[in-house]
């Protein structure tokens, strides 16, 4: 438990590693996860810092581990992830593995070359056989459509002439065919008569399989076309255009004899092509299933040996250049461990020189390291969401775990629907070590963090729904009602009774539509219900009348007693950080002031609640005016509570006056003459920096370390905690506001905790809603029909319920009860103003390969 | 569109903007670039940009790392963006980017033309066209021989084809000609593009139209620049000069008249915009050239381009700043390669 109230107590070591030794140590220390490492070469630009090479390599077989994952999962072998993870490579087996996985990469990228060169003249091969089998048909068109075409230049001289022209100087029928891209088709056409002014014939033909594109792997539709012309000019620019569409051209036989002969040729340089690239095929999958067996713990060894290296790379270098000087964070309970991390690191390495450290004063605010285990880790990071706290401060998670889950029953108090919230959670704590729940999605995930939260939620709300007796809105009577009816009828009293009260007759019930009980007979109210609310108030028409005054009144106690509790732990803090004038000149004043305005509001309201009964009701004063003419003074003297009332409220009035003063001016006054006085006492004024050992001598010895250290930026960073300006103006300032805001803060804040009430009363009326919309609607139906309609009518009110009144109410309420921890409550004491402790540890590395294929 | 974009602009084009500004936040800062020039090597250059927004853009490169290389992949990742962008965008926002992307098409025309009056093959030279100006009928462009015919056999249907309408001639396409048919082509394209922003009207065309204003005047400066001592006319230089600066009519008319730097300069004294970037241009060795002043007053426009919401501007902004950091990058990593360190402080720097 005291680790969860404070943050541990962390000490600042300094790592002295022998050069030969870092690497192991470091190594020892991240399977550990002990330390945070501070960063000793800030001012030092990534590629300038000591180990950049060493980061290089690491780099570069991470880049060569990504290739043969990828080509591994394009071969579709499987990638088997093993549980334990492998320690960091020993420095000797790293060279090995790196030239291991070089020739690895060598290899695989010869044989993959090979591979794909063969896959690509297959696919031409098999191109060409399509193309010939298509093109064969053309021909015999071509040769009908010719004599069309030779009737055709007739028409005009010209072309005439040209044609026969062509005809004397040899110009023979050119081919060019290929195959073409579907989508490029009509560009091609068009571009082809446009720039050979129609002197070509272009037959196309759709090939009826879609191959696979040998540039791209694409698979996809292909067009055989065949384009004739004459000359070689126009040839020549077909030949352009073929090229700029990226056609895949094959020579075109010109006799029959050759394409069969080609054909012939083709199919068996197929078959061989086939026969080939299977072997390829399987050499490369039994290259991949080697490697696939190892690559898992190489990934995982080459992560670890980065983080390592950038490890190193925050520490700097001593002047002898021996050993490396590294600064971390460690909490003073783990000391010893660190120290044997260390042992083991440089017995490891077999150095004859052991790496050592020793533990540095400072002045600087170490992180804040609070353990948590599974139960507590969901509202530590309600906390944390709002600001880390800052170091050795209370951590108002402790408070929290109970709080939290109380105010958010508060609001959201049903019985059933806090039982169904306390099932859902169960299921998931119960079923918590299944994997499927640890890698589901964000929502859900969301869920399954917050199980334990949630857990507590549910109970807390069965609770509240008891008190408030209301499940699914309706009551349960589990005892029976105190209120007796019958008690009201005349004829069950004496005579003298009948005529003090009024009592019911038959006249009067068959009147009136509004019957009134009146507790103060006898009989009617035989004492106070044993837990909770009377089920008789779910029939009552004041019902709401009767449970808003008392929700109200309940919310305001509440608050009042967590924002006091608040100002407690403000005086834990306070004695913490040995500030004992705090608690005198800040926290006092502060719990005076809260208690004596609202402190007597609550008195007045448990008074009240006590002192009047039934009989004594109709004098008994409103609480509203009585407080508000506490501040008032007026000159018309009224009852009170109780005697004396005037002269107690004065006194408290002349307390929170004189509080007010003293929360303002107390601190920065007394500051102003501690600096005057005695400077020499010696207190960290402002922010809870660590007090633990500042006297003379540690800063003087902090000093000589410096320059040990050799390291200027260091030096900086000590002058700039040492010299505190003291600054009378902005503590007073800082006071002033602080004190302001406090003052608002208890008006505000206790109106704030009103929301207890409204959320309250907003569920319970919109469960009200529910049920009478559709239970009442459903169950109303005649019996022979009725079966039929309430099955549906109980479907949608359970998906309703579990929607709108569980999922959206609830996280509403959720939301209330968040601001009000954090707002209303952790503004009394919390700054939030520290850093998470971070430590160096391999098992936050993620661990899974989609990180690297992606 | 009609006014008051500020109603309607985010229901089409919201999202993209709100991408394009958070791609903005990622160009690289003032301390990026002091620790970029401290580099000993182009490994450290790669793992410094590994910190940046770039990322692992480098990771899956084999060692020893090019100049050359950098300069894909960093263009590869710009384009990446820019056809993210361009597939999302709606009407009239994709006619904009088409407009973008038309000056680089010219670009790369043009560059394909020049390869193949050198005879060189056409996989050569298409490595070195910019991405973003790729489209497919850029390879047949060696076939035209005229500017006519390469307008009616192969731009028809590219964006380009309005612009051919000034440029139609048969003569043959040497150096000079294929120089002037750029600066003809981008003559009429700068033009277009101010038409299109202006009729846009709304806080695009108060955005883009200045920025346009500049890109022609810088466009008419730098012709006239490079045509001193050249065979080019002065009516025919005239001709090229795009209409739609501040320059228009009389500066564009002086500016035909000039014939050495010292005459343009003064013609740019008169503008009060201009008078500035001539004046800081010096000829010592560590001073700027015009080209860099230019380059930087462009900088500027397009960083205050992201001050206004709901325009287009911040699209072509981002492009340009993002080129211009590219060529930052590539100055650095060249300086460092080559070991002359001397000079590797003047790139310009981002605002």
């Amino acid at each position: 438990m005291g680790s969860l109230f404070r943050s541990e107590t962390m000490c600042l070591a300094q790592l002295f590693l022998q050069s030969g030794t870092a690497y192991e140590c470091l190594s020892a220390l991240g399977e550990k996860g002990l330390v945070q490492f501070r960063d000793l070469n800030q001012n030092v630009s990534s590629f300038q810092r000591k180990f950049v090479g060493e980061v290089k390599r690491c780099e570069e077989l991470e880049r060569i581990l990504a290739y043969l994952v990828q080509e591994i999962n394009r071969a579709h072998i499987p990638l088997p992830e093993g549980e334990t993870s492998p320690p960091a490579p020993p420095l000797k087996q790293v060279l090995e593995m790196q030239e291991q996985l070089q020739k690895l990469e060598v290899e695989l990228r010869e044989v993959t070359k090979n591979k794909e060169k063969l896959r690509k003249n297959l696919l031409e091969l098999i191109e060409y056989t399509h193309m010939l089998r298509v093109t064969k048909t053309f021909v015999r068109r071509t040769v009908e459509f010719e004599p069309t075409y030779e009737e055709f230049p007739p028409l005009e001289n010209d072309s005439l002439l040209d044609y026969s022209c062509m005809q004397r100087l040899g110009a023979k029928l050119g081919f060019v065919s290929g195959l073409i891209n579907q989508g490029k088709v009509e560009a091609f056409e068009k571009m082809l008569w446009r720039v050979c002014k129609g002197y070509t014939i272009v037959t196309y033909a759709e090939l009826e399989e879609p191959l696979e594109d040998p540039e791209t792997g694409e698979v996809i539709k292909w067009y055989v076309f065949l384009i004739s012309f004459w000359g070689e000019q126009i040839g020549h620019k077909v030949k352009k255009i073929c090229d700029c569409y990226h056609c895949h051209v094959y020579p075109y036989p010109n006799t029959a004899e050759e394409r069969r002969e080609i054909q012939e040729g083709l199919s068996t340089r197929i078959q061989d092509l086939y026969t080939v690239l299977h072997k390829t095929e399987d050499y490369l999958r039994q290259v991949l299933c080697k490697a696939a067996e190892s690559v898992y713990s190489r990934v995982i060894q080459v992560k670890k040996m980065k983080a390592i290296y950038h490890m190193l790379n925050m520490c700097s270098f001593d002047v002898t250049n021996k050993c490396l000087i590294a600064e971390v964070w460690c909490p003073e309970a783990e000391l010893h461990q660190l120290r044997r991390a260390l042992e083991e690191g440089s017995r490891e390495s077999g150095a004859a020189l052991p790496s050592f450290m020793n533990t540095i004063p400072t002045k600087e605010t170490p992180p804040t390291l609070i353990r948590t285990n599974k139960f507590t880790e969901g509202f530590q990071n309600i906390v944390d969401a709002y600001g880390v706290g800052s170091y050795r401060e209370v951590n108002p998670a402790l408070f929290t775990i109970i709080t939290f889950p109380f105010l958010f029953a508060v609001m959201f108090g049903d019985l059933g629907h806090g039982f169904v919230m306390f099932l859902f959670a169960l299921l998931l704590v119960l079923n918590e070590n299944h994997p499927r729940l640890n890698q589901s999605q964000e929502i859900m995930r969301m869920f399954f963090n917050g199980r334990y939260i949630l857990l507590l939620m549910g109970l807390f709300s069965v609770y509240t729904g008891l008190i408030y007796n209301d499940c699914f809105s309706k009551c349960v009577n589990l005892f029976g009602s105190r209120w007796n009816v019958s008690a009201m009828y005349s004829s069950s009293h004496s005579p003298e009774e009948r005529r003090k009260m009024v009592l019911w007759n038959d006249s009067v019930i068959r009147h009136n539509r509004v019957l009134q009980l009146d507790p103060s007979i006898p009989g009617v109210f035989q004492g106070p219900y044993p837990l909770g609310i009377d089920p008789v108030w779910n029939l009552a028409t004041n019902r709401l009348t009767f449970l808003n005054s008392f929700k109200m009144k309940m919310s305001v106690i509440l608050g009042i007693i967590h924002m006091t509790f608040g100002v407690i732990l403000g005086i834990f803090n306070h004695l913490h950080f040995r500030k004992k004038f705090s608690i005198y000149l800040v926290s006092i004043p502060e719990l005076l002031f809260m208690l004596c305005i609202f402190g007597y509001l609550i008195f007045m309201i448990v008074y009240k609640w006590l002192v009047f009964s039934a009989e004594t009701s109709r004098v008994a004063p409103s609480i509203l005016i009585e407080f508000i003419n506490m501040f008032l003074f007026p000159a018309s003297e009224t009852d009170g509570l109780y005697p004396g009332q005037e002269h107690v409220q004065r006194l408290l009035l002349v307390v929170t006056a004189l509080s007010v003063p003293v929360l303002f001016l107390g601190k920065p006054l007394f500051l102003l003459w501690l600096h005057n006085g005695c400077s020499c006492f010696g207190v960290s004024r402002s922010g809870y920096t660590l007090v633990r050992k500042d006297s003379e001598e540690e800063v003087s010895l902090l000093g000589s370390q410096d320059i040990e250290g050799g390291s200027n930026q260091m030096e900086d960073g000590y002058r700039e905690v040492t010299c505190e300006e003291f600054n009378f103006g902005e503590i007073l300032m800082t006071q002033v506001i602080h004190s302001i805001e406090y003052c608002l803060g208890c008006i505000s804040n206790t109106a704030s905790y009103l929301r207890l009430w409204a959320l309250s009363l907003a569920h319970a009326q919109l469960s009200d809603v529910l049920w009478t919309m559709l239970m009442r609607v459903g169950l109303r139906v005649d019996t022979t029909y009725g079966v039929l309609l309430l099955l549906p009518m109980v479907a949608l009110f359970a998906v309703l319920t579990i929607f709108i009144l569980l999922l959206m109410e609830g996280l509403s309420a959720f939301l209330h009860a968040v601001r009000l921890h954090w707002v209303e409550f952790q503004n009394k004491f919390y700054v939030g103003a520290g850093t998470k402790f971070v430590p160096f540890s391999f098992r936050l590395l993620s661990l899974k390969f989609s990180d690297d294929v992606a | 569109m009609l006014e008051g974009a500020e109603l309607c602009f985010n229901v089409d084009h919201g999202y993209l903007e709100g991408l394009v500004r958070g791609c903005k936040a990622g160009l690289l800062t003032q301390q990026d670039y002091v620790n970029l020039v401290q580099c000993e090597t182009l490994e450290d250059l790669k793992i410094h940009l590994q910190t940046t927004d770039y990322g692992n853009f480098l990771a899956n490169q084999t060692s020893p790392l090019a100049v050359s290389t950098i300069d894909t992949e960093m263009r590869k990742k710009l384009c990446r963006e820019f056809e993210y962008f361009r597939n999302h965008s709606l009407e009239p926002l994709s006619t904009f980017f088409t407009y973008m992307t038309c000056s680089y098409m010219i670009d790369n025309v043009i560059l394909l033309m020049n390869g193949a009056l050198q005879k060189k093959s056409v996989k050569e030279m298409l490595v070195k066209c910019h991405p973003l100006g790729r489209f497919t009928e850029m390879e047949a462009v060696n076939i035209a021989e005229t500017p006519s015919d390469l307008f009616n056999a192969i731009l028809v249907e590219t964006p380009l084809a309005p612009f051919f309408q000034d440029c139609m001639s048969e003569n043959t396409l040497d150096e000079l000609n294929i120089e002037i048919l750029r600066n003809k082509l981008y003559k009429s394209y700068i033009e277009a593009f101010y038409k299109f922003c202006k009729n846009h009207g709304d806080v695009t065309a108060e955005i883009m139209c200045p920025i346009l204003e500049f890109e022609a005047d810088r466009r008419a400066f730098i012709i006239t620049l490079n045509s001193f001592g050249t065979e080019l006319s002065k009516e025919d230089r005239e001709t090229l000069y795009p209409t739609c600066g501040k320059l228009y009519p009389e500066g564009l008319r002086l500016l035909a008249q000039a014939e050495d730097f010292e005459q343009m300069k003064r013609v740019a004294d008169h503008y009060g915009v201009y008078k500035p970037l001539f004046e800081a241009v010096g000829d010592g060795s560590g001073a700027k050239t015009l080209e860099d002043m230019f380059y930087e007053r462009e900088v500027q426009m397009n960083v205050l381009a992201f001050n206004r919401q709901f325009h287009y501007g911040v699209f072509y902004a981002y492009t340009k700043l993002k080129e211009q950091e590219m060529r930052n990058v590539v100055w650095i990593a060249e300086c460092i390669s080559q070991r002359h360190r001397a000079k590797i402080n003047s790139y310009i720097p981002i605002l």
